[in-house]
């Protein structure tokens, strides 16, 4: 505030505001935000001994927060005149800002370090390093980030199938839009809706007509969610049916925005088909196949829906995801304060990783465009 | 009003207010003939309108429907007019929390209540909630004091959450007269419903769990070769290895013996592991079976109930379930799989008497047969830490029964309270819970009338089922080495975790069933020290009258 303050203070004309304007607007812009620090003191430190961080218990001091930051915007105007104006068009994007995103971040981290169990009566208690230790030490955790990992991977064949079905719509086929329009069914519907078709129904171990087809074949007693290794299989399937479709979208949309004159050139050059899908539209396709890769990455990193819906992570945990186990250990165990922290380690997560996987597509895109 | 004459009016299409206009000059009529000799009097006594509603639709004619439960909630609303004045609670709005599934629950209660709202002018807003749900639901709106509903259907375990912390409405006196709540089998009268000397809740269901059998499968020549069912947990082991490999004699398909959850349900899935440990760990005598009484250290992992996962994983190692177990909830093991005529043995609350008779989704009606929870031929005794080669048999009294609750939202508002207690009161009616006994709800029999078998026949049941399947019933509640439920507060939270442990044993993810047990009371202590052992210990104690 006192940069924004000493930034305002050189543009305001010497003499055009009055003393006693400026020092009522600092008397009134002083009092509410002293009031607002006692409210939350008194709050904090009287009334809920640090403990009760319920946002009834906190309205108060809610309240003053809002009226400080209703003076400061008038008070701007106030003491600085012309130039208040100006940081009124800030204020309230910025206090905005405080409200939704810098408060609750410091609030679950002060969540995240404390042990918080619903049914209790004391509420929250500080806790140090005890979730990040526990964190460390939990095999199941680190068996969920073990999924996302494997989970990311099958993006990989999720691209190569949408690729190839981008390329196959892409051709003057026989009723091409009415294919267009029924690859693109599965993207259309729920993920939980998806899990109720395919997992409850189609994989259903008695009835379901692919565990017949599998007894058929002569597996005895399929189980698609039985087993570990065919649960998350089963898990990575209908989530791949369910994005293919985006995945290809984006990538029928690069094909159809390639330019005829190059793919035309490496044609009259001589180039097989092969040479021109490895050597020309592949590359030319690289900054489309990124930005999708990267979408599908995001929406795997939250992959919980499905899991929840058909395995609630089993069996014993094999199949959850970071988010899906979040969501239990919040849900289902109340461990609040840990599941908290579990949240604010995987944002760290994946905003470093994500960072680095850019820098890497970036590096493969240079180096694979650079050859045309 | 006679059961012909709104069927008469529904046939014609009559609406709601054409109904109530009818019904009341019924009762106008009634109310005339009474004075001139009470010429037909008689019909509309109370045993008379048992009878009614015990005919709708009437056994073997197919599962209840919304106009059937309309239809009941109708003939059921006397009770409510002796109290409630004809528009009374026009421009009240109520919102109601509880249970959705398998078509129960909730369900019922929008068309038991839309007669009432008809009557009294209040609408009811509803929140449903799955079984899964349900307990986080209301653990976070207790713990962040987000209380959104004024009446909620809940079970007694939740009370020390709920009523412990002053967020409910005391019942009042009309209320409890109009439920005739001294009509209530003994297990469920105070302090069930109460806390700290106060009354907050209008009974709904009475909750055990009770062994239900296919008769096919036992006797003489049976595929698992029993003369008998089985009588303790080492039988049922024993028969559910017996018929690996067999063929079911009613569908067909593969035989499986006993049906264990092997996943978890918002913690109502541990009630099914205590099954098997109370049989072990419930020594007569000795109230206490999931933690001491003492210090509040969990039992959970004594020999007693690593004896009884051990059940569960010998079992899994035989292939003696269903190939998909592992993700077999409790629902799925009643209705998807027992009542749809998958395996011979189950547990489950009793209502699965009712539903195998009356709904559509059962084939296993006509072979069924019911017992107490299953005892076992030795017993531990925590006070010696040693096993006793005799025989015991504990009724585990799992969940003890749904309740409706009126929250302190109302409290300040008489007439807004005054609604929310008659709409409960409507559902607790003792009339309504008769029907609610006899056909699939979700409840099962928990009054004293309950348990008269002529009704049951009259309705269509044959005699010796009901005995079998109400005696079951009645000797779990009258039991005295029953496994009762404490009241202590986050006991849903030592369930969850306790069913995810479980679900990671059952999977192979911890070494032994003593590493499984181990890890559920190491989670068991520490909830214990979050929420405050003292207290715990107290309310502990209290709950099991020590």
């Amino acid at each position: 505030m006192s940069t924004v303050e000493g930034d305002l203070l050189h543009t305001v004309e010497a003499g055009s505001i009055s003393a006693s304007r400026r020092f009522w607007g600092r008397a009134a812009l002083w009092l509410s935000a002293l009031w607002f620090m006692a409210s939350f003191v008194l709050q904090a430190v009287h009334e809920l001994g640090w403990t009760d961080w319920g946002f009834a218990n906190w309205r108060p001091v809610l309240y003053a927060y809002f009226i400080w930051a209703a003076v400061l915007c008038v008070t701007r105007v106030v003491i600085y005149g012309e130039a208040g104006k100006k940081a009124l068009f800030v204020l309230p994007a910025a206090l905005f800002v405080v409200s939704m995103v810098v408060f609750p971040l410091l609030f679950a981290l002060w969540i995240g370090f404390s042990d918080w169990n619903l049914a209790s009566s004391v509420g929250r208690r500080f806790n140090g390093l005890d979730n990040v230790r526990r964190m460390i030490a939990d095999p199941f955790y680190a068996n969920a980030l073990l999924n996302m990992i494997l989970y990311c991977l099958a993006i990989a064949v999720e691209y190569a199938i949408a690729f190839g079905l981008a390329l196959l719509l892409n051709q003057e086929i026989i009723a091409r839009k009415f294919w267009r329009v029924t690859f693109l069914v599965p993207l259309m519907l729920s993920p939980v809706a998806v899990s109720w078709m395919v997992g409850k129904s189609m994989l259903e171990t008695r009835f379901g007509p692919i565990a017949r087809l599998a007894r058929w074949l002569g597996w005895e007693n399929p189980s698609f969610f039985g087993d570990p290794l065919t649960a998350r299989l089963s898990i990575m399937i209908m989530d791949a049916w369910t994005f293919i479709p985006f995945m290809m979208i984006m990538l029928l949309a690069g094909l159809q925005a390639l330019s005829r004159e190059v793919l035309e050139a490496a044609e009259v050059d001589g180039a097989t088909k092969w040479q021109r899908f490895w050597q020309v539209i592949f590359p030319l396709m690289l900054p489309v196949s990124v930005t999708a890769v990267m979408i599908r990455i995001i929406f795997k990193l939250k992959l919980a829906d499905i899991i929840i819906t058909v395995t609630s992570g089993g069996p014993g945990g094999a199949t959850d995801s970071v988010t899906s186990f979040i969501y239990r250990e919040y849900r289902d165990r109340s461990n609040v304060g840990y599941g908290t922290l579990l949240a604010l380690v995987y944002l760290v997560i994946i905003v470093v990783g994500m960072t680095g996987l850019m820098k890497i597509f970036d590096r493969i895109v240079k180096r694979m465009t650079g050859r045309l | 009003m006679k059961i012909e004459i709104y069927d008469a009016l529904m046939r014609r299409q009559a609406s709601r207010r054409d109904v109530l206009r009818g019904t009341a000059s019924a009762a106008a009529l009634l109310g005339l003939s009474g004075a001139m000799g009470g010429i037909a009097g008689t019909a509309f006594a109370a045993d008379d309108l048992r009878a009614q509603i015990l005919q709708i639709p009437g056994v073997g004619k197919g599962s209840p429907t919304d106009a059937d439960w309309q239809k009941v909630g109708e003939l059921c609303l006397g009770p409510t007019k002796a109290n409630v004045k004809q528009g009374e609670f026009a421009g009240v709005e109520l919102t109601f929390m509880g249970l959705n599934n398998q078509n129960l629950h909730n369900f019922l209660f929008r068309g038991f209540l839309k007669p009432w709202e008809a009557y009294t002018g209040a609408k009811i807003n509803w929140i449903d909630l799955a079984q899964a749900d349900y307990n986080a639901r209301l653990q976070q709106s207790i713990a962040t004091g987000t209380v959104d509903f004024d009446i909620l259907e809940m079970g007694a375990p939740f009370e020390g959450d709920t009523a412990g912390r002053g967020l409910l409405d005391e019942m009042p006196d009309w209320a409890a007269k109009q439920v005739e709540a001294d009509d209530l089998v003994s297990y469920l009268k105070p302090p069930v419903g109460t806390w700290d000397g106060k009354t907050y809740r209008v009974t709904i269901d009475g909750d055990c769990h009770t062994f239900a059998y296919r008769k096919d499968y036992f006797g003489e020549g049976s595929i698992s070769g029993m003369a008998e069912p089985p009588k303790t947990w080492q039988d049922v082991n024993a028969a559910s290895k017996a018929l690996i490999g067999k063929t079911d004699p009613l569908t067909g398909q593969p035989a499986y013996g006993y049906l264990d959850p092997l996943k978890g349900w918002g913690g109502f899935g541990f009630y099914f592991i205590e099954n098997r440990a109370t049989a072990y760990a419930k020594y007569p005598g000795d109230p206490a079976w999931l933690f001491d009484p003492e210090n509040m250290k969990p039992l959970v992992n004594n020999p007693a109930w690593v004896q009884a996962i051990q059940d569960v994983l010998d079992l899994i190692a035989a292939k003696a379930y269903p190939a998909d177990q592992i993700n077999a909830d409790p629902g799925t093991t009643a209705f998807s799989q027992f009542l749809a005529g998958t395996g011979a043995m189950l547990m489950w609350w009793g209502d699965v008497g009712s539903s195998a008779r009356t709904s559509d989704t059962s084939v296993v009606g006509d072979v069924v047969g019911f017992g107490i929870n299953r005892g076992s031929n030795r017993v531990y005794n925590r006070k010696s830490g040693q096993w006793e080669d005799k025989y015991n048999e504990a009724p585990n009294m799992a969940y003890l029964g749904w309740g409706i609750y009126v929250t302190k939202r109302v409290s300040s508002d008489e007439k807004k309270r005054k609604a929310a207690w008659s709409a409960a009161a409507h559902l607790g009616g003792k009339d309504l819970s008769l029907w609610t006994s006899a056909y699939p709800s979700g409840f099962q029999p928990y009054r004293q009338s309950h348990f008269n078998y002529d009704e049951w026949e009259k309705a269509g049941y044959d005699r010796a089922y009901i005995e079998d399947y109400l005696g079951s019933n009645a000797d779990s509640y009258n039991h005295p080495n029953a496994a009762i439920e404490p009241r202590i507060p986050g006991i849903f939270q030592y369930y969850s975790v306790a069913e995810d442990e479980l679900a990671k044993g059952f999977a192979g993810q911890y070494k032994s069933a003593q590493e499984t047990a181990d890890a559920i009371a190491a989670a068991w202590e520490k909830i214990t020290d979050q929420i405050g052992r003292d207290s715990q210990l107290k309310l502990y104690r209290a709950s099991l009258g020590l």
